[in-house]
């Protein structure tokens, strides 16, 4: 008998086991031209192969036998092996774990397998909803997960007795409960805005339920809602995005995406959606469980261009709310008042400042255009690094004291340093007019800072302080003019770049941003950044007059409202849910219109109508 | 969890003591504690570890059963007055409901009533139900069969403690966020009788005289009334400057209070709070989440020192040796009457 050398042994059975090496050829290739696709089978087409690429690559990861709820997923998507992911799903639910992050892909699971899971798996799925007693959670996204779940699984199992399920609430009561409140979850964003609003990642943990309720809802309401809901997410992301980074003020993002604007799970939704940019790694971990059903839905022709087809320049106002405030506040939740100017080569968004948020908050910053985002720190701006017990009670229930330390030990490592760059402060005001933004500080004595941190990446072309006061850069194709009001030191960043400290109770920052094409000269750019108008105050509060590149008379003062061109902008009485050339809503509403050249697409809530145009 | 192998010692000799006479009789109660194990295998929301953390049940005091489901928040228990093996837990979720001591739940509450911080029943009028919540306080006239919100009158309705009045049915007292209100009409209209700059944490009715009443605050000190709740006075020695968790009377013992706080460790006055003694020499830490005398053994007290082992004192202090559960968070401790099982 011939002897087989035993690396060809190994060769095939590496051959034979697709998993471990296998590529992710979007996050590695080359980045997509970001052109918009006007041809809706090419379109559709080419969504439909990302989110092919995407599954299979999952499904290609991990052996049966090691195998968790997201490579058994994909494995029922692609309608592989329902045996072995059956007998391996078994041993899975042995030991459940994650809350909410367990009931979405368990749902997702049931119903990929409703004809392909064994008896015995499906024995299991539901023996693990009785004895399995997951947490409803403390934040927004994850009641959107926990309900809807909740909802699906209901109706999988309709008709069941207390007892059949962890809650001791019947299937009936379930169902009427979770759709309650998803319809009140819903109700307020449509009216008051999102509470998590524009998160680079938690915009997954809302997208994946909804697409989840458009799809296997048996009520068409609920399916409705799901949908209108994704259209909804999806428009307000694609308007306040560049290249499929998402830019400007959120309300959550973390401490890698603050910095690499790219890389977080929003850009996964660019690349599937939009196809204007990579995918991050692991096509961004969660997404994965958007991808198993994404072949369910279609993305309206008229937010993919919103995304990708723009223009020149605009500016979109939005109109948040903060999530729930359980102390410290006479308001369940407060508005947040956004900003987002978009143009070619760079975007600038702000909220007011203030405390919009905990921990993760970004308050303000520029995002510049890049011919390829991964590795690169593509932003700029500053904050006031606070942390506090105040904050936390504030937005939790907990008790006080332990709350500061314990959020560092919970994803959020740098919460109580004072190098923080996210997060927002009680100590800050910012205002936005157009590309302009001007936050003033003015901090407690007693804070656990007094000082404001600026963030100068590793990526700027070049930096030069000016004996102005101005510190010029720039960031690619977009010449930065960022003036610190108070006297200010450099430290090195770890990451690679340097931090502006600026250790000042009294204190602010003015940022004057431009697109090169708009000068001659990096020397024109900065001569006429010296003479433009500007006087500061700092006692006995922060105060600025400054006119800007574009002619506009910016006033601010800490504590009072700012003025334009000497008129006051009271952002209560002005800012619209959505106010913009692409998506315009009123408070209250329930009805949010978009607009893309010719096209227009109606999500009206009060009817629960999705209405398209075309105007002749 | 391997709770009685790790202080197998420390178990033997706390079974002695109960063995050999300190209290004759078995003990009239179970000890209930409301646990948030954070050794290893613990974990936070979204993130459980396999490490089972909720509720545990001691009917030795040495050895813990846990008891319903894994939950890592859990703040507040008691029972049905009419029968002890209905078990109330004020929880993340809701309020839990179990009629069985445990072996079977039901979230009593829907999802506009969540994060519960007190539950308590009206002595006067055992069916009714009051539950403290972050947005406010809920009454039930069915014993948590159905629900409607009652707290007219209160601005911040933050609410982390309830005690009903056991001389008078529908009177209530709770600890909100500025101040502590009154009810004396099951919860229907309040009014503020004390304010506080922060949150009231521990409300407590003295099983001695039940015109006195104690209240741990954040930012306010240590307060007391003894006329029904109707005027308050600072009790000296404790001061504003830490968070003071839980206040609880020592029922063998009129006049004796244990105080514990983050920082202020455990606090002993056998004279009504007019005078104090620090109790925490022999706790790892000062930070001390929750306390309680034990109604069966005269003198015994236990402690939870943030994120350690639940400890047990048999001399009002003095003395501490470690009982069980390695580093975690009690939420609460409750002595359930003993029932049949």
């Amino acid at each position: 008998m011939k002897r087989v050398p035993a690396g060809l042994i190994l060769l095939a059975l590496l051959t034979a086991w697709p998993g471990g090496a296998a590529a992710q050829p979007a996050h590695t290739g080359p980045m997509p031209s970001g052109r918009p696709e006007p041809e809706a089978f090419r379109r559709r087409e080419a969504y439909l192969a990302r989110r092919d690429e995407a599954v299979r690559w999952r499904a290609a990861q991990t052996p049966l036998a090691t195998a968790g709820l997201a490579d058994l997923a994909a494995r029922l998507a692609l309608r592989q092996d329902a045996a072995g992911v059956s007998a391996r799903l078994i041993e899975v639910l042995r030991t459940p774990a994650g809350d909410m992050f367990w009931m979405f892909p368990a749902t997702c699971i049931a119903y990929l397998g409703r004809d392909q899971l064994t008896v015995e798996a499906k024995a299991a799925l539901r023996e693990a909803w009785r004895t399995y007693h997951p947490l409803r959670g403390d934040t927004e996204n994850h009641w959107v997960m926990y309900y809807t779940s909740m909802l699906l699984m209901a109706q999988l199992w309709p008709g069941e007795p207390g007892d059949r399920w962890f809650n001791g609430k019947s299937s009936d009561e379930i169902a009427a409960e979770a759709r309650t409140w998803l319809r009140h979850w819903m109700d307020l964003t449509t009216t008051v805005g999102q509470g998590e609003y524009d998160c680079t990642h938690y915009i997954g943990e809302y997208l994946i339920p909804m697409l989840y309720l458009s799809v296997w809802a048996q009520d068409p309401e609920m399916r409705q809602r799901g949908r209108m809901m994704i259209d909804y997410i999806l428009a307000d992301f694609a308007v306040d995005s560049l290249q499929g980074m998402y830019v400007g003020a959120h309300a959550r993002t973390d401490d890698k995406t603050v910095l690499e604007r790219w890389n977080g799970l929003s850009s996964f939704f660019a690349w599937l959606c939009f196809g204007n940019t990579v995918p991050p790694a692991n096509y961004g971990g969660w997404g994965m469980f958007f991808a198993l059903v994404a072949d369910h839905y279609e993305v309206p022709e008229i937010i993919h261009r919103i995304a990708t087809d723009r223009t020149g320049s605009y500016l979109n106002r939005e109109r948040k709310r903060t999530r729930h405030r359980w102390r410290h506040s006479d308001v369940r939740n407060a508005p947040v008042y956004k900003t987002t100017w978009v143009g070619p080569d760079y975007a600038v968004g702000s909220d007011q400042g203030g405390l919009l948020q905990p921990i993760q908050q970004h308050s303000w910053g520029l995002t510049w255009a890049v011919p390829d985002p991964r590795g690169v720190h593509n932003t700029i701006f500053a904050n006031q690094p606070f942390y506090g017990a105040e904050e936390l009670m504030m937005y939790f229930t907990e008790m006080p004291d332990w709350m500061p330390a314990s959020v560092t030990f919970q994803g959020k490592p740098t919460y109580t340093s004072e190098a923080k760059l996210l997060g927002g402060s009680p100590y800050e005001e910012i205002f936005q007019q157009d590309d302009t933004v001007i936050a003033l500080h003015r901090i407690a004595p007693d804070a656990p800072f007094v000082q404001l941190n600026g963030f100068f990446s590793k990526d700027l072309a070049r930096t030069e302080e000016d004996p102005s006061g101005w510190i010029f850069a720039q960031g690619g194709r977009a010449y930065l003019a960022f003036r610190p009001l108070a006297a200010y030191e450099w430290l090195p960043l770890e990451a690679g770049g340097r931090r502006l400290r600026s250790p000042h109770a009294r204190n602010g920052v003015i940022l004057q941003p431009a697109s090169v094409a708009d000068f001659s000269s990096w020397e024109a750019f900065k001569a006429a950044v010296r003479a433009l108008p500007l006087e500061v105050r700092l006692d006995p509060v922060p105060r600025v007059a400054f006119t800007t590149l574009r002619g506009r008379r910016v006033e601010c003062a800490y504590g009072e409202f700012p003025r334009v061109d000497g008129r006051t902008v009271d952002r209560a009485a002005e800012w619209k849910l959505f106010a913009g050339p692409y998506l315009n809503a009123e408070v209250g509403s329930r009805r949010l219109e978009l607009t893309h050249g010719r096209l227009t697409r109606v999500l009206d809530f009060n009817t629960l109508t999705i209405t398209d145009a075309v105007r002749p | 969890m391997r709770v009685s192998g790790r202080y197998f010692f420390a178990g033997v000799l706390a079974l002695a003591a109960v063995l050999t006479g300190r209290a004759a009789e078995a003990p009239r109660h179970d000890l209930h504690l409301l646990v948030n194990l954070s050794g290893p295998g613990s974990g936070i929301i979204g993130r459980a570890g396999p490490a089972r953390s909720g509720l545990y049940r001691s009917a030795d005091r040495a050895t813990f059963e846990h008891v319903g489901p894994h939950h890592i928040r859990m703040f507040h228990l008691t029972h049905d007055l009419r029968d002890a093996r209905v078990v109330y837990v004020a929880a993340l979720d809701g309020l839990l409901r179990s009629p069985d001591r445990g072996r079977t739940w039901r979230i009593t509450t829907s999802w506009d009533m969540t994060e519960g911080k007190a539950v308590a029943f009206d002595p006067a009028e055992p069916a009714h139900l009051y539950l403290g919540l972050p947005d406010g306080i809920a009454f039930s006239p069915d014993g948590g069969g159905t629900w409607e919100r009652r707290q007219t009158g209160i601005t911040r309705a933050y609410t982390n403690a309830l005690v009903v009045d056991r001389t008078r049915a529908g009177r209530v007292l709770a600890g909100c966020e500025l101040g502590i209100h009154l009810s004396e009409d099951a919860a229907r209209t309040w009014r503020r009788v004390r304010p506080t700059t922060k949150v009231t944490y521990d409300l407590r009715q003295s099983p001695h005289d039940p015109r006195a009443f104690v209240a741990a605050t954040s930012a306010d000190g240590l307060l007391a009334s003894a006329d029904g709740g109707e005027t308050w006075r600072e009790l000296p020695g404790i001061g504003r400057e830490r968070t003071l968790h839980n206040i609880v009377y020592d029922p063998a013992a009129p006049g004796r209070l244990v105080l514990c706080g983050w920082g202020i460790g455990v606090q002993v006055s056998e004279d009504g709070g007019a005078t104090w003694a620090d109790r925490s020499a022999g706790l790892p830490r000062r930070e001390v989440w929750s306390v309680a005398v034990d109604p069966d053994f005269p003198g015994r007290l236990y402690a939870a020192p943030f994120q350690e082992d639940v400890y047990a004192s048999d001399d009002l202090g003095r003395t501490w040796r470690p009982l069980s559960f390695g580093k975690t968070t009690v939420f609460a401790f409750g002595f359930l009457p003993r029932s049949a099982p």
